[in-house]
């Protein structure tokens, strides 16, 4: 067989099959760099093989010589190191067009997210086993037939009328008109007055918010069952897990807090801190927990296979680091368990960060800078740590599915692809309808700002600004450089403040409102779920931010500019 | 009756789950699958507390609260059209459901397979009936604007059309008896007196008209001391009324939502209320504002009920 034979092909496949088997998502930060396969076609393959792949291309044949010879090869020499005419490029694997796709192009493997360890049965086991369930539950059903003919009550006593004590109330309710206004009805209580009295205020949980993730009996809804271990129970408590069932939807964050939930019902003596103590870390089932850093807050819990997990307590730095250009930090050992250590090490860091300059800045974008004090430094820190991890995570690729608002209001289902690069916008794939339009794809030095502009109860607005780069103003309609229209403005439109007014696409306008620097600024409109559309805008202006960019800072000050002008024209 | 019996409060909604909840904590102690393919339109508890129904679109389930399963007991086959209304008899001896089937019907629940003893046809879809205290006559609504007051004990029935071309949500009657109130669709609520003599069946007196809200009336109910009437709506309020004279007394306000339902504590001085947005309140009267919230269900919350008990001055 070629396929089994072929290096190329075989390294590809390990590699393949090693991340999408990977649960835990790890496998992305370590492999990521290392395209061992890539690695070697670059090495060995790139002048031979690029031809060759050309020449497939073509001839839409399989190679007359790719399949015969490497076999022969490998039995000769089976353990001789690689030469340049050994490493055959499988036909369509790896070498794409682009030199800048980082991807490997294999098939892709799809995979169903209930899938544990074990195998689907077969389509027709599961459903005879749901009918025997359904009928022997069914058994225990009284059943009424609804539509059944009337039958008479026997006795004449089935409809008995009840005397009502009307005179008696009549007089007695006029007396206490005096006191109406307290509505006091003599002291008279009830059980849910009394029961109430009893507990205190704050038996209100206060991590209900977080019941509504709760997937028990949902109905038409992904769900979730995970075991979770709690670390900061007594001895023989947390040996056992608990057991929850989540939307498969929750993100990892409102996991944690269904978990502290549940928690403070069960172990109502458990004193719980807020929820940015505390992780969930992966664990074998006999609830070790593994020196890996916690799954990220942000992810959907669907994304993760684990049957267990920890909740712990956040552990000081990760030990595996993501990105390599926070070197300082990195290096630091942060495993030890020890509270005392931790401690010290934990202050150590929030100094080190203080003093780190991160690509020569100083403040943190997430809105916890500002004021320093040095008293509760704990909490500081880890908020500090949050901060410093969106940082770190901001500049990585990522996708998302939002809606673009093309002319004032039509929408279309577009992906945004975010990087420390650039910003994509592709129409979805399976888009029917509208016809296709082209990519577009922008440097991230043209970007100028993110914005949510409208919340709604579950969706948002994201307003995406870049620098227009046509200084005509009459080419707001079709723009050239943006298939996707995107509506071009100067900065002082109303908009930016009423939110629902998208700007206006005539030309005439638009010149009218000309800024009086030279930068034109443009924008994308999206519509977007409300936590999807915070995540971006925390990305991008993470990004921004992290680059000192210079667009952005002319921007916001051009905005602060017009608005002051127009604060003082009303 | 159990001494330490928890007082709890079930909701069900657009989510097609019923919840049951620790009323004075707000936890939620079960959730109950209904069908997959209806909302909860109403909910009643058994007198006797041990068993919750339900109704819906082409269903009525019986879930039995004391045990750990959540399939129901009862459940009733070939239901058509939303089912809009259920309520028991005061000792549990027969229920009533309501639909838009325009039926109206009477079920024996003692005899050993529950069936129908009773049918009256309102030659329109029923949107709600209500019992009165007296336990023989049931009031109902329709949805061409048509108030029924049914002696099911004799069969004969009354019939008022209070405005035309309205539809009636919800009507109510005093736990004292004394009046009858139906509400509309387009914020309107009429109110009647109702006098009983010897036996036969009650009279209606058209007493007033009150307007409490400028929409959609969603429920109407008095308070178990019958001086409050309260009227939830499409506006998001809940109007609160003094039934001396039918004035404002209060106004609760859950803004951009619904109020479906609500009910009042045995007191008459906590209120409950079922919003689309999904979280159930409970609200102090006398301060104005809420105490718990019960969150968990991830729709509009549609229905409620809650049972209390009166221990004593």
């Amino acid at each position: 067989m070629a396929t089994y034979s072929n290096q190329h092909w075989l390294l590809s496949h390990i590699r393949n099959s090693f991340i999408s088997t990977d649960d835990s998502g790890m496998c992305e930060t370590v492999m990521l760099s290392d395209d061992m396969p890539k690695h070697y076609l670059r090495k060995f393959g790139n002048s031979g093989s690029g031809g060759d792949h050309y020449h497939w291309r073509k001839s839409h044949k399989p190679p007359p010589t790719g399949g015969g010879t490497t076999p022969e090869r490998n039995t000769r020499h089976p353990d001789a190191p690689l030469q340049d005419v050994d490493f055959i490029c499988y036909p369509g694997l790896d070498l794409s067009d682009d030199e800048e796709d980082m991807s490997t192009h294999s098939f892709d493997i799809q995979m169903y997210p209930e899938v544990g360890a074990h195998r689907f049965r077969s389509n027709t086991a599961q459903k005879l086993e749901k009918l025997d369930i359904a009928k022997r539950r069914a058994a225990r059903i009284k059943s009424i037939n609804y539509q059944e003919e009337v039958q008479p009550p026997d006795s004449e006593d089935f409809f008995k009328r009840k005397e009502l004590p009307l005179s008696k109330t009549e007089p007695a309710k006029k007396s206490p008109k005096s006191n109406e206004d307290e509505l006091s009805d003599e002291g008279v209580h009830s059980q849910l007055t009394e029961q109430l009295a009893k507990s205190p205020k704050q038996t209100q949980n206060r991590f209900v918010e977080f019941a509504r993730f709760d997937g028990t009996s949902q109905v038409g809804m992904q769900t979730k069952r995970i075991n979770v271990y709690l670390n900061m129970l007594p001895e023989p408590d947390r040996n056992y897990p608990l057991k929850i069932c989540v939307l498969a939807t929750a993100k990892i964050q409102e996991v944690i807090g269904y978990v502290c939930y549940k928690t403070s019902l069960q172990y109502p003596e458990v004193p719980l801190k807020s929820l940015q103590h505390y992780a969930l870390y992966m664990t074998e089932d006999n609830d070790d927990m593994e020196d890996f850093p916690p799954l990220d807050n942000r992810e959907p819990c669907s994304k993760f296979g684990f049957s267990h997990l920890t909740l712990a307590e956040r552990r000081p730095l990760a030990p595996v680091t993501r990105v390599d250009y926070h070197g300082q930090l990195g290096t630091k050992s942060m495993t030890s368990e020890e509270a005392a250590e931790k401690q010290a090490v934990g202050e150590a860091v929030c100094l080190a960060m203080r003093n780190t300059n991160l690509n020569g800045q100083t403040n943190d974008p997430g809105g916890a800078g500002g004021k320093d004090s040095s008293h509760d430094n704990v909490t500081e820190y880890e908020k500090r740590l949050l901060n410093h991890n969106d940082m770190l995570e901001a500049p990585m690729h990522r996708t998302y599915r939002v809606n673009i608002i093309d002319k004032r209001f039509f929408k279309s289902d577009v992906t945004l692809g975010i990087s420390g690069e650039r910003i994509e916008i592709d129409q979805y794939k399976n888009a029917k309808f509208w016809p296709q339009k082209k990519p577009v794809s922008t440097p991230i030095d043209f970007v100028a700002h993110c914005e949510i502009v409208e919340r709604r109860q579950l969706k948002a607005l994201l307003r995406i600004w870049m620098k227009s780069n046509s200084s005509s103003p009459s080419f707001s309609t079709g723009c050239t450089s943006a298939p996707i229209n995107a509506s071009v403005t100067t900065l002082n439109m109303g908009s930016a403040s009423t939110g629902i007014a998208h700007s206006p696409n005539s030309p005439g306008h638009s010149s009218g409102l000309f800024s009086s620097s030279n930068i034109r600024f443009k924008h994308y409109d999206f519509d977007t779920d409300i936590h999807i559309a915070q995540q971006i805008q925390n990305k991008l202006n993470c990004i921004l931010e992290m680059r000192c960019s210079d667009l952005r800072r002319d921007f916001l000050l051009q905005r602060g500019r017009k608005l002051e002008k127009r604060q003082l024209k009303l | 009756m159990g001494d330490q019996q928890q007082l709890i409060l079930a909701t069900g909604g657009y989510d097609h789950t019923i919840k049951v909840w620790q009323a004075h904590t707000g936890n939620c102690i079960k959730t109950m699958r209904f069908v997959e393919t209806s909302q909860v339109n109403a909910l009643d508890r058994t007198p006797d507390k041990t068993r919750l129904a339900a109704c819906g679109y082409q269903c009525i389930r019986l879930y039995d609260l004391e045990s750990n399963c959540t399939a129901p007991v009862i459940n009733f086959d070939g239901v058509q059209k939303n089912v809009t209304r259920l309520g028991f008899q005061e000792d549990g001896n027969w229920m009533f459901t309501a639909g838009e089937d325009h039926h109206v019907r009477i079920w024996d629940m003692v005899s050993a397979p529950p069936h129908c003893s009773r049918v009256f046809d309102c030659e329109a879809p029923v949107n709600a009936a209500c019992l009165h205290p007296n336990q023989v006559e049931i009031a109902i609504g329709s949805q061409n604007g048509s108030v029924f007051l049914w002696d099911v004990k004799s069969e004969r029935h009354e019939r008022i059309v209070p405005e035309v071309d309205a539809s009636i949500q919800d009507v109510a009657i005093s736990p004292d008896g004394r009046y009858l109130v139906a509400a509309n669709n387009k914020g309107n609520c009429y109110i009647w007196s109702l006098t009983s003599q010897d036996q036969k069946m009650s009279t209606l007196r058209p007493k007033q008209k009150i307007t409490p809200h400028k929409r959609y009336i969603l429920r109407c109910k008095f308070s178990p001391d019958s001086r409050l009437l309260l009227t939830t709506s499409g506006d998001g309020t809940v109007g609160i009324w003094k039934t001396d004279d039918f004035t404002k007394w209060l106004e609760l306000c859950i803004e951009n939502y619904w109020v479906w339902d609500a009910a009042f504590s045995a007191d008459s001085k906590w209120l409950f209320t079922a919003s689309s947005d999904g979280i159930a309140r409970l609200w102090n009267l006398k301060e104005k504002k809420t105490t718990r919230d019960y969150t968990g269900h991830t729709k509009a919350i549609t229905a409620l009920s809650f049972k209390d008990e009166i221990v004593g001055k």
